[in-house]
């Protein structure tokens, strides 16, 4: 033992290890490699993963194709002011200060393919439904990217989506919807 | 003598050398005059931000919301940079001087490299407040981050520049000290704290270049040199030093612990072979961190994410871990060998809790690990970050490293050197004595309810309201108001021990009790610094330090499970 204001003496480096902290080295590298193989594996076999493809897409072409998918998608009956998506495809861009291409009515366990880009500055992608605060999710948008995202929600209501990265004052009024129904 | 000069006055000997009656250490003026220099400097930024700190609490805690969204915004980022960089930078190079030139009996070299390094420094923080403050038309507050393409100031980019450049050349004479004593002093190995330190610096080095990667970047694009800008780009190079500048808190404050906790509580290192190679893991692996900001952006594949974010599997978490196992078992070997308390945890409980200095260290490194470290690598795997990301529970973590465990170990550091560079007894030892137990309880709780009000109600950071009242919608997070009331209480609470903090250091430094030359100021261990005798190294055990490192562990396995419950309970997300 030694202390850590002096430079130690003889040969440190083969002086030995307490049997604790040795036990404890054991356990930690357990641990670390535990985490890191279930964080790897449940990229596999879980169904909550950030994963999807990215395009690079300029902000025109991007605007174009929601002004376009919205041009194809029906109104819906049930709910104000939103649509239905012609097929499997869900398009959502941020722009200060509002989500375009929502709200959008769903059905519960159909799996979208949710498309996500900024027309503007970088926005954040947070979804809740209404009835449980605690299960929500948080995706980055960037204006030039276009990432697509599936999502098939189990659970049919109304599902909330605010904007969590700062995009500029009026930015805490940042809010669209999904209606998800059976 | 002029109170000014009366702060960089002490007995030198015409060498300009004095022996340090705490520490035994022979300290050169040249070195003790800049690291008050850096500290004091380091105070007053902490000032500063802590003044915005009541601004932003009280906007956050929406039943007073204080200021209306546009100056939130203002206050937030003036809060952000004065703490998280200014008040740790300033320290930091503090650091880097005990570290160094101190620590190994040399003069500070290069000295007016050193001011240069501070004056560009204070020129550059000065500047970034500035063009923060008088932000207006169309243009925006950059927050910590000042994510492209939001319209920042260039002025702010230029300064932020300027501050890195001027922390760069303010390292330099550490260097020079490092190698004038690999090259021209002993060829013994450095000693673990100015080794850890020469790896603080490296880190900051690489953490420092990024960041004048990204603001220069940002710049160019800001003086139409370069038409566009790629935001993904930004985002990789920002952090770097975003998370790279926390990186140099964290090595920092684990010197500073060894240093502590040897010099007030007694303490020795266990292995010097285990306590190195994990600063040598850090110098490797701890940078890659920087990818857990990345973890829920477009354009990055999984394969780049899982590897970075898990610092190379999880090297530099493991590393930490070492760290949390050798500085208590340093401390309870120290203390068992002086024979000071038996049992299991009797070396603990017969440790000098009253002397702020010992309170402060252990209460930075308790908080740390269970606070901010483990909810660090929580939040960094893959998946939960999903639903972590942009919460207040992010900024939860970051208090819990930064503004707990970081701020405790320096506020602890602030103390040691008003009795042992200033001289000076404290103006109250109870107040003194309270400040740590304060802060560390109310700014705990604080921290826990931001994490709780993150995870459990989805409020977002960087808001002014959304919980009561989102505009222009019925919706609001209006059920995370009850926590709200507890995190506003505490949050106003630690801004309180906080000044209390500043009241008794800054008037200690002024009005306190000049010491005597040979006083050691109380603050040495039972027996001194280097005790004689006592029980043979041989018998001593590190069983305390082994059941805590279990509870931490049962602690950090509970987290993690709960954590991947709430995840694995939401709807089917990603390819």
């Amino acid at each position: 033992m030694s202390d850590p204001l002096d430079s130690p003496d003889g040969n440190w480096w083969d002086r030995a290890v307490n049997r604790r902290e040795a036990i404890w080295l054991g356990i930690a590298g357990a641990w670390s490699l535990g985490i890191f193989g279930w964080m790897s594996g449940f990229t596999q076999f879980g169904d909550q993963n950030p994963i999807g493809e990215t395009y690079e897409v300029e902000i025109e072409e991007y605007r174009q194709r929601v002004s376009e998918y919205k041009d194809e998608a029906a109104d819906s009956t049930e709910f104000e002011d939103a649509i239905v998506p012609p097929g499997d495809d869900v398009y959502v861009a941020g722009l200060r200060f509002f989500w375009d291409g929502l709200p959008v009515v769903l059905e519960a366990g159909r799996e979208y393919d949710i498309h996500l880009s900024s027309y503007d500055v970088q926005h954040g992608f947070s979804v809740r439904p209404e009835e449980s605060l605690s299960k929500q999710i948080n995706l980055q948008v960037f204006p030039e990217s276009e990432w697509v995202v599936p999502m098939s929600f189990d659970e049919p209501g109304t599902y909330h989506v605010i904007c969590n990265e700062f995009c500029g004052n009026g930015h805490n009024s940042m809010h669209g919807k999904f209606y998800v129904k059976e | 003598m002029n109170p000014v000069t009366a702060l960089f006055a002490n007995d030198y000997d015409e060498d300009g050398f004095r022996n340090c009656s705490v520490t035994g250490l022979d300290i050169h003026r040249s070195a003790e005059n800049h690291v008050k220099l850096f500290g004091l400097t380091a105070v007053i930024a902490m000032v500063v931000g802590g003044l915005f700190a009541i601004s932003v609490a009280l906007t956050r805690w929406e039943l007073i919301g204080l200021i209306p969204e546009d100056g939130y915004y203002r206050h937030l980022s003036m809060h952000a940079w004065n703490l998280l960089i200014f008040w740790m930078v300033f320290m930091e190079i503090a650091i880097l001087y005990v570290g160094g030139p101190m620590v190994l009996g040399r003069r500070l070299p290069i000295t007016s490299v050193a001011k240069a390094g501070w004056v560009t420094m204070v020129v550059g923080a000065v500047g970034i407040n500035w063009s923060i403050w008088t932000v207006d038309g169309g243009q925006v507050a950059p927050l910590l981050t000042a994510y492209v393409p939001l319209d920042v100031p260039a002025a702010f980019y230029a300064s932020a520049v300027l501050f890195l450049v001027g922390a760069t050349v303010a390292a330099l004479p550490f260097f020079v000290a490092i190698w004038k004593e690999k090259r021209l002093g002993s060829s013994e190995t450095l000693p673990l704290v100015a080794f850890g330190a020469f790896v603080t610096s490296i880190i900051a080095v690489m953490a420092i270049l990024g960041g004048i990667a990204a603001f220069s970047y940002a710049l160019i694009w800001k003086l139409e040199i370069i038409n566009s800008i790629n935001a993904g780009i930004y985002r990789q190079l920002y952090w770097i030093i975003g998370h790279g500048s926390q990186q140099i808190n964290l090595l920092a404050m684990i010197t500073v612990w060894y240093f502590l906790t040897h010099v007030v509580g007694g303490a020795v290192v266990v292995s010097e072979k285990v306590s190195r190679s994990a600063f040598i893991l850090y110098l490797f692996f701890i940078n890659l961190g920087a990818a857990h900001h990345l973890m829920v952006d477009p354009g990055l594949s999984a394969g780049w994410r899982i590897f970075n974010t898990s610092y190379a599997f999880y090297g530099a978490a493991f590393a930490s871990m070492i760290h949390a196992f050798a500085i208590p078992a340093g401390i309870e070997a120290g203390r068992r060998q002086r024979g000071l308390g038996g049992g299991l945890f009797g070396w603990l409980t017969s440790a000098p809790w009253k002397n702020p200095v010992f309170s402060s260290t252990v209460f930075s490194i308790i908080l740390f690990g269970f606070v901010g470290g483990i909810t660090g690598v929580l939040m960094g795997q893959l998946q939960l970050n999903m639903t972590w990301h942009n919460t207040f529970a992010t900024v939860g973590h970051f208090h819990g490293t930064v503004a707990v465990g970081t701020t405790l170990a320096f506020i602890g550091l602030v103390f040691f050197v008003i009795k042992t560079m200033f001289r000076r007894d404290y103006l109250s030892g109870t107040l003194a004595s309270l400040v740590p137990y304060f802060y560390a309880s109310a700014m705990g709780i604080a921290t826990l309810m931001m994490m709780y009000i993150g995870i459990l109600y989805g409020v977002p950071r960087r808001t002014s309201s959304v919980v009561r009242n989102i505009p222009g919608t019925d919706f609001s997070l209006s059920a995370a108001q009850p926590l709200f009331m507890i995190f506003g209480v505490f949050a106003v609470l630690a801004i309180t021990a906080g000044a209390l903090f500043v009241l008794v250091s800054v008037g200690s430094i002024l009005f306190g009790r000049q010491l005597d030359r040979d006083d050691d100021a109380g603050l040495l261990p039972d027996g001194g610094l280097r005790a004689d005798g006592g029980e043979s190294i041989h018998a001593v055990d590190m069983r305390g330090t082994f059941a805590l490192c279990l509870i931490f562990m049962a602690t950090f396995v509970a987290l993690y499970a709960l954590n991947w419950f709430l995840l694995t309970r939401l709807w089917s997300i990603g390819a």
